[in-house]
């Protein structure tokens, strides 16, 4: 049942080039900062499912579950970098 | 017990779908955070658990339980330190109030 996977992959794949879009064109600094959370943990089920599809879960959920938590700490530390200043630009 | 997992990793994509719709269509920021926060959350949290019960109970299915602990710990602290700093920092919600933050008390 790999098939299953490698479709769930480019769906996954496809979800990350739309909440892309908000990373790039976004009108506030939030809207850019929310995408790359989003493209954030969805990096995460794509790590996951690429090393089930290639049978290397023993390195692939390392990595995956380091870049859980720097993603996470990255996101947080830039929001309160942010905060209280007048951002309104992009 | 692989159906369980294929079904919720199809219920979880459903949720990550509807997320990414949310956020590209909806008019202002604090209604796209209100898409993306939980539809995210629940909809990573699904998939990897469907991807953990396609692994078995091993060493590598514990991280993958142990890396769906901390996206439900990390992803709402994300999501309302992301809120909270564009609210002090004084993005006006979509509307016709008169003022922005006319609720600051």
């Amino acid at each position: 049942m790999h098939e299953f996977l490698i479709a769930l992959t480019v769906g996954i794949a496809l979800a990350m080039l739309l909440s892309l879009y908000r990373l790039l064109k976004g009108p506030t600094l939030w809207d850019r900062l929310s995408g790359l959370g989003l493209v954030g943990t969805k990096t995460i089920v794509l790590l996951l499912l690429i090393g089930r599809i290639t049978n290397r879960e023993d390195i692939f959920v390392d990595i995956t579950l380091s870049y859980t938590l720097i993603s996470f700490i990255g996101s947080v530390a830039l929001a309160r970098y942010f905060e209280g200043k007048e951002t309104q630009r992009s | 017990m692989s159906v369980v997992a294929y079904a919720l990793l199809s219920l979880g994509f459903f949720f990550v779908m509807t997320g990414v719709i949310g956020i590209l269509r909806l008019p202002d920021f604090y209604t796209r955070l209100h898409a993306m926060g939980k539809t995210d959350t629940i909809g990573v949290a699904l998939l990897v658990l469907g991807v953990a019960i396609l692994e078995g109970p091993s060493l590598n299915g514990l991280k993958i339980l142990l890396i769906i602990v901390f996206i439900g710990l990390a992803s709402p602290t994300a999501t309302h330190a992301l809120g909270r700093a564009a609210h002090r920092s004084g993005l006006a919600p979509w509307g016709n109030s008169p003022t922005p933050n006319d609720d600051e008390t």
